[in-house]
């Protein structure tokens, strides 16, 4: 009986040294992708991600499933990703908050739901640079005469954002911060409350993505004031960029970039960087991205390591700055 | 006016087209499903459903997804009415009057004064929306944090008028609710609150969970724990429809629905939920006969459910006029436009004249094809109580759990559902009621933001949720509510409660 039993649990062992040995060798991807969105469906990320899956389907011949899984403004998505198996198969889209979020959790002395040291990143898929816009009643029509009639009136001007911490708020900060300017904010849970909220004429400013300010600057019901990206906005060459105005903190982009858990098997990094460095030239791909007037941006390795670690640096600088929030 | 008819036909040469109408059944049919499952609600259908939409042209896909969304709450009165489990949050009122309805034998008429309400709702405020949207929307615009602040204080005096019972507990009740209502992150600073270092609370205790909980698994449990099983009721095919006295008794709730759905509706925010509330109490208020509420009043189950179904196109209202994301659906909606190419904007429907008019035709041809579909089904679903109980509540329980846990991919979702099971039961057995708990936690969430979002707009002058113009009216009515609350303790006549209280000691209570 008792040898029987462990006869089996032998047999048991080998047979799962066996598979994982197997498992070791074989080649990579074998199973179907998943690629996590922490987002809902519908929001930039889920809209970035799944032209991205079927574009790198092509390359990989393996299917790549989306998964949203939502929740506490994404972190619980990262979370999982962080923590899940480092053997290639689970992947995470992420926006510019994987760098806000721990730092955040840093700033109220809480368990950081992750940290950013537990991804490898991949490749930067796209990039889009915020652009400041204004009521088109209120009266400034360049960002120096909002920024001097800011000094003058401290905490008066009213803006919006995504939500307290979220990517439009930061944004904010940072040009405030570079402008030596106080703003009084106004969070709204996620972008379009925040659309809403300047279209309503309930706060004067948003900082926001080009792509869906555009047909409100059209039917001239907002104005654009400046951008905070290195270059100006193609769809609206009139509008100067902080740096030109001598702001050069004043840098933010929301940006979508595609991460691995970090022990990751470096073999499996060099696929997908690969198939991804494919997938961006593909035409479906592109034609995607521009129906969503999102600019490509494509950057892997080493040089998107440097943009992204460049970039959480300014932005865990941008929460500090704004430190623990005082309400009424 | 010629002009809109002009549009219409356009839009009917649209929504006519086989490919369309293809779509919009598919959609009904998603969407009535979706509605009927507990748990899941059009939100999440929508969102899971986005992704197959990808590969249809733009109008289609809008006219499918609208399907799935108005389908929800048709569908969402069904396993209310027959199990008392909200098919989705709007349906939470259903479960009182069309369950006990069902339970005296009504299912039928209940269901399909259900489906005739939604269809008038659906179709009179389409209507409304095409007739009225440019307009109202720049209304709906200028409701901010201090507008809809006052709006849902005016909502949390309805809690008053809810409950049958003792005021006393239905104040209890609404407490919990507000309390569970403050789990997660403050939106304000960024603290979690309650969370104690589950990720997942993050976002605070749904709606959807604490719904099914309290109504659904309380309600098993509570049969489980009869000495004797309650009798199968076998409904007879002449009392599937409603007499002649029943269509009479909801023919005003219906209207008044209809018009209170569709104004709600247009509210940015997610008003739309409480629409149904708010006409609960409104017809309780105004019946002649209010001790019926809660008892099987067919008011109760005609008011709300043409109220939800009217918010629903009262949400599109900003959405298609100025290409604003009115609430949590319109915006899936507007992102499934945008992967079109469509740029919603107040331009669309001047550049995009056959995907407006085409949806607003679309929508007048789902409601009929929802009635078509949901009138024989009433047949069909009341055979559902026929089952027997061993057989029928274990599969219930496994369709609730599936439910919930489809809705976020979150176990932790299916415990608070099985916690809020546990509460609904011992709630039951103490004699309280529970849905001021339901519109606590959808409430105070709402109703935290706005109120800190005023004041931060205000830099921390209190006065802005009176000086607005909207705000201020808000309050006021909401002022004279309350006296008029009061008035009975003054004149110390026999009110509606105090006879209710006589009549219950007359008969038993199930």
């Amino acid at each position: 009986m008792r040898s029987a039993g462990r006869l089996g649990l032998a047999a048991l062992t080998a047979l799962a040294v066996l598979s994982t040995g197997a498992r070791a060798q074989e080649p990579y991807p074998a199973r179907p992708i998943t690629l996590v969105v922490p987002f809902p469906p519908g929001g930039v990320a889920d809209l970035t991600a799944r032209p991205v899956a079927a574009a790198m389907e092509k390359v990989l011949k393996s299917p790549v499933g989306v998964v949203n899984k939502t929740g506490a403004a994404g972190a619980v998505g990262m979370q999982f990703v962080a923590t899940s198996k480092p053997d290639g198969y689970t992947l995470l889209l992420a926006l510019s908050s994987i760098s806000i979020i721990p730092e955040a959790d840093k700033l109220f002395g809480r368990p950081p739901a992750f940290t950013v040291d537990q991804f490898a990143p991949i490749a930067l898929i796209s990039a889009d640079p915020t652009i400041l816009v204004v009521s088109a009643d209120k009266p400034w029509r360049t960002a120096k005469d909002f920024i001097e009639d800011a000094t003058r009136r401290p905490g008066q001007i009213a803006f919006s954002s995504s939500g307290v911490y979220g990517t439009l708020h930061m944004a904010m900060e940072l040009f405030s911060h570079a402008a030596g300017i106080r703003l009084r904010h106004v969070p709204y849970a996620g972008a379009g409350p925040a659309l809403t909220a300047i279209l309503g004429g309930h706060v004067d400013a948003l900082a926001s993505g080009p792509a869906v300010v555009l047909p409100h600057i059209k039917s001239g019901k907002l104005r654009p004031l400046a951008g905070w990206g290195a270059a100006r906005v193609a769809a609206l060459p009139d509008v100067p960029t902080f740096k030109e105005l001598g702001y050069p903190g004043a840098e933010f982009y929301i940006w979508a970039g595609l991460f691995a858990p970090r022990d990751t098997p470096p073999p499996a990094l060099a696929t997908l960087r690969a198939s991804v460095s494919a997938a961006v030239g593909d035409p479906d791909f592109r034609a995607a991205m521009d129906k969503l007037e999102t600019p490509v941006a494509f950057k892997q390795g080493e040089e998107f390591r440097k943009f992204f670690e460049a970039d959480a640096k300014r932005l865990a600088e941008g929460v500090r700055q704004v430190g623990r929030v005082q309400t009424q | 006016m010629v002009e809109t008819l002009q549009n219409l036909a356009l839009g009917f040469s649209v929504a006519l087209t086989p490919g369309v109408i293809f779509y919009a059944f598919v959609g009904c049919v998603v969407g009535t499903l979706v509605g009927v499952l507990p748990g899941i609600g059009p939100l999440a259908g929508i969102s899971l459903l986005l992704p197959a939409t990808f590969g249809l042209d733009a109008t289609r896909a809008i006219v499918m997804l609208a399907g799935i969304y108005y389908g929800a709450m048709y569908g969402g009165s069904t396993t209310s009415i027959l199990m008392r489990i909200p098919g989705e949050a709007a349906s939470v009122m259903t479960c009182i009057d069309g369950y006990a309805m069902a339970r005296k034998g009504r299912a039928g008429a209940a269901l399909a004064i259900a489906a005739v309400g939604s269809y008038v709702a659906g179709t009179v405020s389409v209507v409304a929306l095409m007739f009225l949207a440019p307009p109202l929307a720049a209304f709906a615009l200028r409701f901010g944090p201090p507008e809809y602040f006052a709006l849902l204080v005016l909502g949390l005096l309805v809690l008053a008028y809810m409950s049958g019972g003792s005021m006393l507990k239905a104040l209890a009740m609404a407490a919990l609710g507000l309390l569970l209502g403050m789990i997660g992150i403050d939106q304000m600073t960024g603290y979690f609150r309650f969370a104690y270092g589950v990720v997942e609370l993050g976002d605070g205790i749904g709606v959807v969970p604490v719904a099914v909980g309290l109504f659904g698994l309380a309600e098993i449990l509570a049969t489980a724990g009869l000495a004797t099983p309650p009798a199968v009721i076998k409904p007879k095919l002449r009392e599937l429809l409603p007499s002649r006295q029943e269509w009479r008794q909801s023919a005003w709730p219906i209207g008044r629905g209809t018009v209170l759905g569709f104004l709600i509706g247009i509210v940015p925010g997610s008003a739309h939920i409480i629409s149904s509330f708010v006409s609960y109490a409104i017809e309780r208020r105004l019946s002649k006969h209010p001790e019926e509420f809660g008892r099987g009043a067919v008011a109760g189950v005609a008011g709300p459910e043409s109220a939800n179904n009217s918010a629903t196109s009262g949400a599109f209202v900003p959405m298609l006029a100025l290409g604003v994301p009115s609430g949590p659906i319109p915006a899936v909606m507007l992102a499934a436009m945008m992967v079109h190419g469509v740029s919603p904007g107040p331009l669309l429907i001047k550049q995009q004249p056959e995907l407006f008019w085409g949806f607003i035709a679309s929508m007048y041809v789902g409601n009929v094809v929802l009635l078509i579909l949901n009138l024989p089904l009433v047949g069909v679903f009341v055979n559902l109580l026929r089952v027997p109980y061993p057989v029928l509540y274990p599969s219930i329980l496994v369709f609730c759990v599936l439910g919930v846990y489809a809705v976020n991919g979150s176990v932790v979702d299916v415990w608070i559902m099985l916690a809020m099971g546990a509460l609904g039961y011992v709630l039951r057995k103490l004699d309280f009621e529970t849905a001021p708990i339901v519109l606590g936690v959808i409430l105070a969430p709402m109703i935290e933001m706005a109120f800190r979002q005023s004041l931060a707009m205000s830099d921390g002058q209190y006065a802005i949720l009176v000086t607005r113009p909207i705000a201020g009216t808000l309050l006021a009515v909401g002022g004279v509510l309350a006296l008029l609350g009061l008035k009975p303790l003054v004149a110390r006549g026999l009110d509606w409660r105090a006879r209710l209280a006589l009549a219950g000691k007359g008969e038993e209570r199930l």
